[in-house]
């Protein structure tokens, strides 16, 4: 407990933003005791109504109580951003490590299918991926991995190869370690902050490349719950029935401003050297 | 009401900070928004270069061509941007009228001579005698024949032989079989006609307007044909600005960069324009019939499931609230607004949600394993149901989706690119899918009704009733027009009484124009024409 106090005391911003993203995750959690309304029960007659008691955020086009969607859009948004930075992050600093590690034609390999990939403009090579699986949030997630792992590879790689050859490197090879396992004491440990200090940080943007391409129509489909969709279908709403858009777009908006604070003070704990 | 719009420009500003904050709004909104930028500079220098009259026109891109051999699309093109004409057209009331033929006589509705009239010139001042027309009109078959373009001609009408008589102005048509409506079916714009002594160079027709420039998916310029023969032509320039989105279309009238445009689809901005007195919105009960076809190979086969379907859904909410008027509401595949006695007809299943599920429990088709969904023979029901985003048939089936899900039938809305989509229409590869189509588009029903008839409908679902089979046959073999009618509203009625599509409406189309700066721009239920001499500046 003390040490918890200490922490925060020491770390009062990092607490505030822990708390705003434990917040957020909550909502998603708790979806179906926070909405008011089943957010797929749709009421044709009571399309595109503007917030009043009955429904806070008004209706969609289909009748469907907005507060609920957009609600209900946490879980969909989250757990789909969340998973695809997870995957990204995996995959990125596996191969970095093994690339740097490594060296040679493995390195090369590695390195060079990375800046093909940096090559593209990410969110067209992510619709051209899109596109092709079909859409669906799934292939949504699978297309954007594609174009950015490479951020993680290319960063673990540089992390392993500042201490590829220092001494207690040396000293481990020497003394029998296996590969394996400098890969796992030493080579993962020393990247592992900057990596997911970048990976907290990321989670913002990656919840904008989704709701970017469901906006699209690259993403999820009607009629599920999901941020980007809900303000494609509001589009063409966005003089008449502007709450279609605000809505979806300040749930957006928090959230990914909440992730990103919460990735910049991440950085100030783990990663004394600016201090 | 001031106060209102402050509270919409503060909500409008608040709104465009949020989406640059979130960047959601990436390349589609941008695209938009460029192209609006481009619209914005491109209408200053049509104005500027342009003494005269001029007017700035927006609509949705169909075609890059204007060559009636090429597709569907492109001969509407050539007739809807006001450069080409047909022998015959439609008019306000779908009404064949005389164009540039300008008399005809046929004794057994097989050999027919049409008079071409005289004087009549292109608008490069050729002229327009027979045998340019019978050229003209071999060239759209021999493409098709030779597979060089994919307009299908034959599928109205084939001539043993064409005949051209220049002294006489005459051309000579022979009918493979006789063909009642054939001034209808050369009113369609595959029958257009263009001077073919031209025609490797460029597409040139009689039309009031003639084509000066083009760039490519942007814009379209027009200048007067001096040479037009009916009437004199109000505008010395027209620019056609090609716009994919409709809001865009929308928000280009209302800051004043075109003058006119065509068919906005959404409802929310057309409830603007209608409310607002500086725009002339002119609205017509169209003849295109929005329904979705059910497919007989798959679970729809099934009576009692097509019936519940057509009791669950409420056609007239849809209509007005989901799609914000953009259709009529109705229950015949005929609009309700031709006379093919709509009135006469009975709605057998009209809205009536407990019926819907009463016929379900009847015909045991129930969930049994209570997981929400009814199972057929002991699958779960789970319609695969296609739909594309053109005139608001996305919104349809995603409306339909929501109401069958509602009782118990799962349903599952793919929305797909409209080539994608008539590929799956093809292939069988769905339970529902959605159609917008025009009904009588060579002047009456009978080809419409043809996608029904148990020859030809499987590209339309499979659909087979003997009886249905038996009066079409009787439809196309005669020749009185009472007969005609009595025989059309039969046809209707047991489509209806075998629920065997899924009528949506009737799709209204529209045209909107600044009040200040055009008039007589009425749009006319027939949509092969759009620029006409009618549409002038306003006075």
């Amino acid at each position: 407990m003390k040490k918890v106090t200490s922490f925060i005391k020491k770390n009062p911003a990092f607490t505030v933003f822990f708390i705003l993203t434990l917040g957020v995750i909550a909502v998603a959690v708790f979806a179906p005791f926070i909405a008011t309304h089943d957010p797929y029960e749709a009421v044709l007659t009571d399309a595109v109504q503007p917030p009043s008691s009955e429904h806070w955020f008004g209706t969609d086009r289909m009748g469907r109580d907005l507060f609920s969607r957009v609600i209900y859009g946490a879980r969909a948004s989250l757990s789909a951003s969340l998973s695809l930075v997870c995957i990204i992050v995996v995959a990125g600093t596996f191969l970095g490590i093994i690339a740097g590690y490594f060296g040679g034609i493995l390195d090369a390999v590695i390195m060079r299918i990375s800046d093909m990939m940096i090559s593209f403009p990410g969110m067209v090579l992510a619709i051209a991926v899109a596109g092709i699986l079909g859409a669906n949030v799934t292939n949504a997630v699978i297309a954007i991995s594609i174009v950015s792992w490479t951020k993680y590879a290319r960063l673990a790689r540089s992390l392993v190869l500042k201490i590829r050859n220092r001494d207690y490197i040396a000293a481990a090879r020497v003394t029998g370690s296996k590969n394996g396992h400098i890969l796992w004491k030493y080579m993962l440990p020393n990247a592992l902050p900057t990596i997911l200090i970048t990976g907290a940080t990321d989670i913002g943007s990656m919840m904008l490349e989704i709701a970017g391409l469901s906006f699209l129509g690259f993403g999820a489909q009607p009629p599920i719950a999901e941020w980007g969709l809900m303000l494609n279908e509001g589009r063409a709403y966005m003089t008449a029935a502007p709450w279609l858009m605000i809505f979806p777009g300040l749930a957006i908006f928090i959230t990914v401003v909440v992730f990103n604070l919460l990735g910049d003070s991440l950085r100030d704990v783990l990663d004394p050297r600016d201090e | 009401m001031k106060k209102m719009k402050h509270v919409k420009k503060a909500a409008a500003v608040f709104l465009a900070a949020l989406m640059v904050v979130s960047g959601t709004a990436c390349s589609k909104s941008e695209t938009g928004g460029e192209s609006g930028g481009d619209t914005t500079a491109q209408s200053g220098e049509s104005a500027q270069s342009g003494s005269g009259t001029h007017l700035n026109f927006s609509c949705y891109n169909y075609s890059n061509s204007m060559d009636p051999v090429t597709n569907v699309n492109s001969s509407w093109c050539f007739l809807r941007y006001g450069v080409g004409e047909c022998l015959f057209k439609f008019d306000e009331e779908v009404q064949v009228e005389y164009a540039l033929c300008d008399s005809y006589e046929t004794e057994d509705y097989t050999t027919w001579v049409l008079h071409i009239r005289d004087g009549v010139k292109f608008s490069n001042g050729n002229d327009v005698t027979p045998t340019v027309v019978k050229e003209s009109l071999e060239r759209v078959y021999a493409a098709e024949a030779d597979g060089s373009g994919n307009s299908t001609p034959s599928q109205y009408v084939t001539f043993s032989g064409i005949e051209a008589d220049d002294e006489a102005g005459t051309v000579t048509l022979v009918c493979d079989s006789q063909t009642v409506n054939l001034p209808g079916i050369l009113a369609y714009p595959w029958y257009a006609i263009v001077d073919t002594s031209v025609i490797d160079e460029e597409v040139i027709g009689t039309g009031p307007y003639a084509v000066s420039a083009i760039a490519e998916n942007s814009t379209i310029d027009l200048v007067r044909n001096e040479n037009y023969w009916d009437g004199e032509v109000p505008y010395d320039s027209i620019t056609i600005y090609l716009t994919e989105d409709s809001s865009t279309k929308a928000m280009a009238l209302q800051s004043g960069d075109v003058e006119l445009v065509e068919n906005i689809t959404t409802a929310s901005d057309l409830e603007a324009l209608e409310a607002d007195p500086t725009y002339y919105v002119s609205t017509t009960a169209g003849v295109r019939l929005g329904n979705s076809y059910f497919n007989y190979n798959g679970v729809l086969g099934n009576e009692a499931l097509r019936q519940a379907i057509q009791y669950a859904i409420d056609d007239t909410t849809m209509c007005d609230v989901t799609v914000g008027g953009m259709y009529t509401a109705g229950c015949s595949v005929l609009p309700s607004s031709l006379s093919y006695g709509y009135d006469e007809l009975t709605d057998t299943y009209a809205y009536d949600l407990d019926k819907a599920v009463a016929v379900l429990d009847k015909a045991g088709i129930v969930d049994s394993d209570g997981d929400g969904y009814r199972e057929l023979d002991g699958e779960k029901i789970n319609l695969n149901y296609v739909a594309y985003s053109s005139r608001n048939l996305d919104e349809f089936a995603q409306a339909v989706a929501i109401t069958l899900e509602s009782i118990g039938i799962g349903c599952t809305v793919t929305v797909q690119d409209y080539d994608t989509a008539l590929a799956n229409q093809s292939a069988g590869n769905f339970d529902l899918i959605s159609s917008n189509a025009t009904t009588v588009p060579t002047g009456d029903p009978v080809g419409f009704l043809g996608n029904f008839y148990s020859g030809n409908s499987q590209d339309y679902g499979y659909y087979s009733n003997e009886e249905y089979d038996a009066l079409y046959e009787q439809l196309l073999n005669t020749t009185d027009e009472e007969e005609q009618l009595s025989l059309i509203i039969d046809l209707q009625q047991v489509l209806i009484d075998d629920a065997a599509t899924l009528v949506h409406g009737y799709y209204n189309s529209t045209f909107a124009s600044r009040a200040d700066a055009v008039s007589g721009a009425d749009i006319v239920p027939m949509d092969y024409y759009w620029i006409t001499t009618k549409i002038k500046p306003a006075e």
